[in-house]
């Protein structure tokens, strides 16, 4: 008997049942108390509930919704909320915290002092607290009727920023959107797989097609979408007490921008700049002695360098900071989370609900982490001799 | 005369040569020191101009906070109990304060090496924590007792972090061992539980804790909202600091084991004395890292409805006479996060530094 | 105490599904030198880390020192404390001292109290000729003195056979012959030893038996003097003219 206890393979698959079994145990009692418990509630379990309606507003949607639409589609709108603070938000971190990066990296005393500034500001105050501040801080701006136009057409208000707008449809925003992402993605996956090894007069061709094609796409979404009876661009004018026309960017919407690229910068400044720090100085010594500038150097030699080496930190960033976007329940901002929450608070089916936010979070996290694994792939330096 | 002016010529001209190099080498360099120069003077101006020439900082200068443009502080100096102690009652504050200072005195310790031990180190910690915790509670040699309920401020933000660091730390050590086991359905099935926790966002999950789970536990371990939370949390925190340790084992040669092996080391001995204080060394300055956003990260509880740092913040400047001021609330709250985060992160620096001077 | 102190029959190994060792068949008396030789990719460091337990063979029977090496914890436990490894990278513990890398496995895995065992530590690194290094790290000894304390730590378990694992290739050409001095040592004290080296010379000087494998299999097996003199297989002498050639 002892013999068998000391067989180290039987131990290793008992302790493989053991931690499975275990782990099924765990599941199943959630599952028994869950069932048990909405058996004693009287609620229904099941996803019929997403074809009802919800009877409540949502103040940011880029589709049209009121209060007289299914839970489904409340939830999309939430979705699309998230996806599209996620577009704005990532871009206009990469570009402030590259550039901080770069005037962390740069040589030039002031511009790295300045970038210090930033970096330490920025990233030791928690996200939420920097969101409130924004938010509080743009709520102070003057009302619309005392607010003046700058550069022709942008107010700062207290009730928002109004922006000149073309007068189409939210939904062919939407559709553009798609387009260039989908256009993008395409791009970068044949890169990978056609482009990088075909000739180049040829690639460049197929470049054009598909660059031309989403250009066109993009057109006809917004011809399509078009208002009836409006010029192109509709500017805000002061009626009243407020602005008609032009596009009304809410001071929650604005608020979550600012605060989440401010502070995903100051992450991604810090991360470029270890990724200028790990290029070896020969490089930009090779470049010197061939006689490109500094701005060339940098342009051309360190930062494409850089990018490369710190590709897999950025992907994480990039999740993290998608994860991020979820703060702006804090200040009523209609994100996925903030909708899939108040849907638990009015309609009861918090374990369907939750699957629903879990599910989304994940696939999202995981699509956004693949592709950006492609990208990765496409722009790796390739071959093992390499010698930097 | 003409010995001291060669010393003095010389020290100006190596003064400005570096001078010259870093702010002046080229026109764009002088163009851009200048610019940010320009800008750095300015912002520094009207900060200081608001934060201090204008403003008013006395207790009781609400008043006088009307007639400025600077800053009123006196929202602070008047409601600093609330910012830091939340509702805990006026006469037993102190214990709070002591509480704290516990706390901060334990992280600071555990930053010397000296403790770095497996002994030492969660000694340090347990003793710390149950002193908050008896401090906080009461109830033991003649402090009146006072529930979780009632804790708030600086006071709750500390417990929080200091909990969920003691249960996310060990709990981590085991997820990235069991995560490198050679055994295919532990190490698969702890992969996807790592990877799906750490692709949730973390409000989600002290959400789900906070509010999803008395659906599906058991009667009897249920347990109070406050520390269902905080289990929530130190499992979010467990996730990424397994990640790190295991990034840190993997560092290591795999020649490391297989000498403890060939010694006769059981398994054990050889994850204790060899693999993980290896792991944590090469993990060190992520490890700090991760300590710097766990603590700023505890101002979400704020968002489930618990009485945090952020929120009495918000209640000392949310009654009808202080609720101008709320911006002014946000910078000392700012301000106590920044101490905290800035020294640690420093620190972390300065180990990374000092670290990689002894690798070959 | 049986006079054999290593049996292999008919071992075999596989990586997936590539045939690494085949049908070994080696025996291996108490007192006995082996030096095990073969180009790269022979299999013979494979070999002697199966015996050990740090790789798993697929069928065949293992024996070190009468214990038979099977699945049974208690068995490879007591196989890995009676026989001794030597690596090629040294594989010391950077975060201990030299004192401590000696000391700990047999705290820990022999139950010593710790004065004994660093009494005994202490012996192991005068043999090594290294006494005055005991509280060093190992980063601040050179390559040699890392492989002679590698050597002492093996000893510190007092094992009865001891297994080198290619030991003097990582060093500096002018570090080998210092711990060559100590293997040397070690064979005229009646140590037993299985050597996987290219350092011909040693095999000439301390070897009782020369064996030479090649693509998983053992070729030739001889004393010195026939396998460098005169060898049978065309393989072993292809390879000896590679090797002896500059």
């Amino acid at each position: 008997m002892t013999d068998l206890l000391k067989n180290r393979r039987l131990r290793d698959n008992v302790l493989q049942l053991v931690f499975v079994g275990g782990i099924a145990l765990m599941l199943a009692t959630f599952a028994v108390t869950g069932k048990t418990n909405l058996d004693a509630q009287g609620l229904t379990s099941g996803f019929g509930f997403l074809e009802k309606t919800t009877g409540w507003r949502i103040g940011f949607s880029l589709i049209e919704y009121d209060t007289s639409s299914p839970y489904w589609l409340a939830i999309v709108v939430g979705l699309l909320n998230s996806l599209l603070l996620g577009a704005i938000c990532l871009p206009m971190a990469t570009l402030i915290g590259v550039t901080v990066g770069v005037m962390r990296t740069s040589g030039n005393g002031m511009a790295e002092l300045v970038g210090t500034l930033y970096v330490e500001a920025f990233r030791n105050v928690p996200l939420i607290l920097q969101l409130l501040f924004w938010y509080a801080l743009l709520l102070s701006l003057p009302n619309p009727r005392d607010a003046e136009p700058i550069l022709g057409g942008i107010v700062m208000s207290g009730r928002g920023f109004y922006f000149p707008a073309l007068n189409v449809l939210g939904s062919s925003v939407v559709v553009s959107l798609f387009v260039v992402l989908g256009g993008a993605s395409l791009a970068l996956w044949l890169q990978a797989v056609r482009w990088r090894d075909a000739d180049p007069a040829s690639a460049r061709r197929e470049r054009r097609v598909l660059g031309g094609l989403m250009v066109a796409l993009v057109v006809l979404a917004m011809w399509l979408g078009r208002l009836p009876e409006t010029g192109l661009v509709s500017l805000p004018e002061l009626r009243g007490l407020n602005y008609q026309g032009g596009v009304r960017v809410a001071p929650e919407l604005m608020a979550c921008i600012i605060a989440i690229s401010v502070y995903g910068a100051s992450y991604i400044a810090e991360i470029m700049r270890a990724g200028f720090n790990a290029i070896p100085k020969g490089q930009g010594e090779a470049g010197h002695a061939l006689g490109l500038t500094r701005w060339q150097i940098l342009s051309r030699i360190r930062l494409p360098l850089a990018i490369r080496i710190v590709m897999p930190t950025m992907i994480n960033q990039y999740v993290w900071l998608f994860k991020a976007t979820t703060i702006g329940i804090a200040i009523g901002f209609a994100d996925f989370f903030m909708v899939i929450s108040t849907s638990i608070v009015q309609s009861g089916q918090t374990l369907e609900l939750i699957g629903i936010l879990m599910a989304g979070f994940l696939i999202i996290n995981y699509s956004l982490a693949w592709v950006l694994n492609r990208v990765n792939d496409a722009i790796r330096l390739r071959g093992s001799q390499l010698r930097i | 005369m003409t010995d001291i002016v060669p010393p003095i010529a010389r020290f100006r001209e190596v003064l400005s040569k570096d001078l010259r190099r870093r702010y002046f080498a080229t026109y764009t360099d002088t163009a851009v020191t200048l610019a940010f120069a320009a800008l750095v003077l300015w912002v520094l101006w009207g900060l200081l101009d608001w934060a201090i020439a204008d403003a008013v900082f006395s207790a009781d200068g609400r008043e006088a906070c009307f007639q400025t443009e600077g800053a009123c502080w006196s929202v602070v100096t008047n409601r600093w109990r609330i910012i830091l102690f939340g509702l805990y009652p006026f006469e037993e504050q102190w214990r709070s304060a002591i509480a704290c200072i516990t706390m901060v005195i334990v992280i600071a310790l555990s930053c010397l090496p000296w403790f770095w031990n497996a002994r030492r180190l969660p000694l340090l910690w347990i003793s710390g924590f149950a002193s908050f915790y008896i401090l906080m509670r009461g109830g033991l040699f003649g402090l009146t007792p006072i529930s979780e309920r009632e804790w708030g401020g600086l006071a709750l933000t500390v417990f929080i972090f200091a909990a969920v660091s003691l249960i996310g730390m060990p709990l981590a050590i085991v997820f990235a061992l069991l995560r490198r086991s050679s055994l295919p359905w532990i190490s698969r099935i702890m992969a996807l539980v790592i990877d799906t926790i750490r692709s949730l966002p973390l409000l989600t999950i002290m959400f789900t804790f906070a509010l999803v789970l008395p659906f599906v536990l058991p009667g009897w371990a249920i347990g109070d909202t406050l520390y269902r939370v905080i289990i929530g949390y130190a499992l979010f925190f467990a996730c990424y600091q397994a990640e790190i340790i295991r990034g840190g084992m993997q560092a290591l040669p795999a020649g490391q084991e297989e000498a403890a092996k060939a010694l006769g080391l059981g398994y054990w001995h050889r994850v204790g004395h060899i693999i993980l204080p290896q792991a944590f060394r090469n993990a060190l300055p992520p490890t700090i890292n991760q300590f710097v956003i766990t603590f700023k990260e505890t101002s979400l509880v704020t968002i489930i409805g618990f009485f945090d740092v952020m929120a009495s913040g918000r209640a000392a400047s949310g009654t009808a006479e202080w609720s101008f001021a709320v911006i002014e609330v946000y910078v000392f709250l700012a301000l106590i996060f920044f101490t905290f985060t800035f020294s640690l992160s420093r620190y972390g620096a300065h180990l990374e530094r000092r670290l990689s001077v002894g690798r070959r | 105490m049986s006079d054999i102190a290593v049996r292999i029959a008919d071992m075999n190994k596989y990586y997936r599904d590539f045939h690494v060792l085949k049908s070994i068949n080696l025996l291996v008396r108490r007192g006995e030198r082996i030096v095990l030789c073969g180009p790269s990719g022979s299999g013979k460091s494979t070999l002697i880390r199966c015996i050990n337990r740090l790789e798993e063979h697929q069928s065949g029977t293992i024996e070190v020192n009468g214990t038979v090496l099977d699945d049974n914890v208690d068995h490879i436990d007591e196989i890995r404390r009676e026989a001794g490894m030597v690596f090629q990278n040294f594989n010391l513990f950077p975060h201990m001292t030299v004192l401590e890398n000696c000391t700990l496995a047999p705290i820990l895995a022999r139950k010593l109290p710790r004065a004994e065992a660093e009494k005994a530590a202490m012996q192991y690194l005068e043999r090594v000729k290294i006494p005055e290094q005991a509280n060093k790290y190992p980063g601040q000894l050179s390559g040699g003195q890392q492989q002679r304390v590698a050597i002492a730590r093996a000893l510190c378990m007092s094992p009865q056979i001891m297994l080198f694992d290619e030991p003097t290739s990582a060093l500096d050409p002018e570090m080998i012959s210092e711990v060559l001095d100590v293997m040397v040592g070690l064979a005229q004290d009646g140590m037993t030893m299985i050597c996987v080296t290219h350092e011909m010379g040693f095999a000439r000087q301390v070897a009782d038996r020369v064996i030479f494998m090649a693509e998983g299999q053992i070729i030739e097996e001889a004393s010195p003097v026939e396998f460098f003199d005169s060898p049978k297989s065309e393989r072993t002498r292809a390879f000896l003219g590679q090797i002896l050639g500059h």
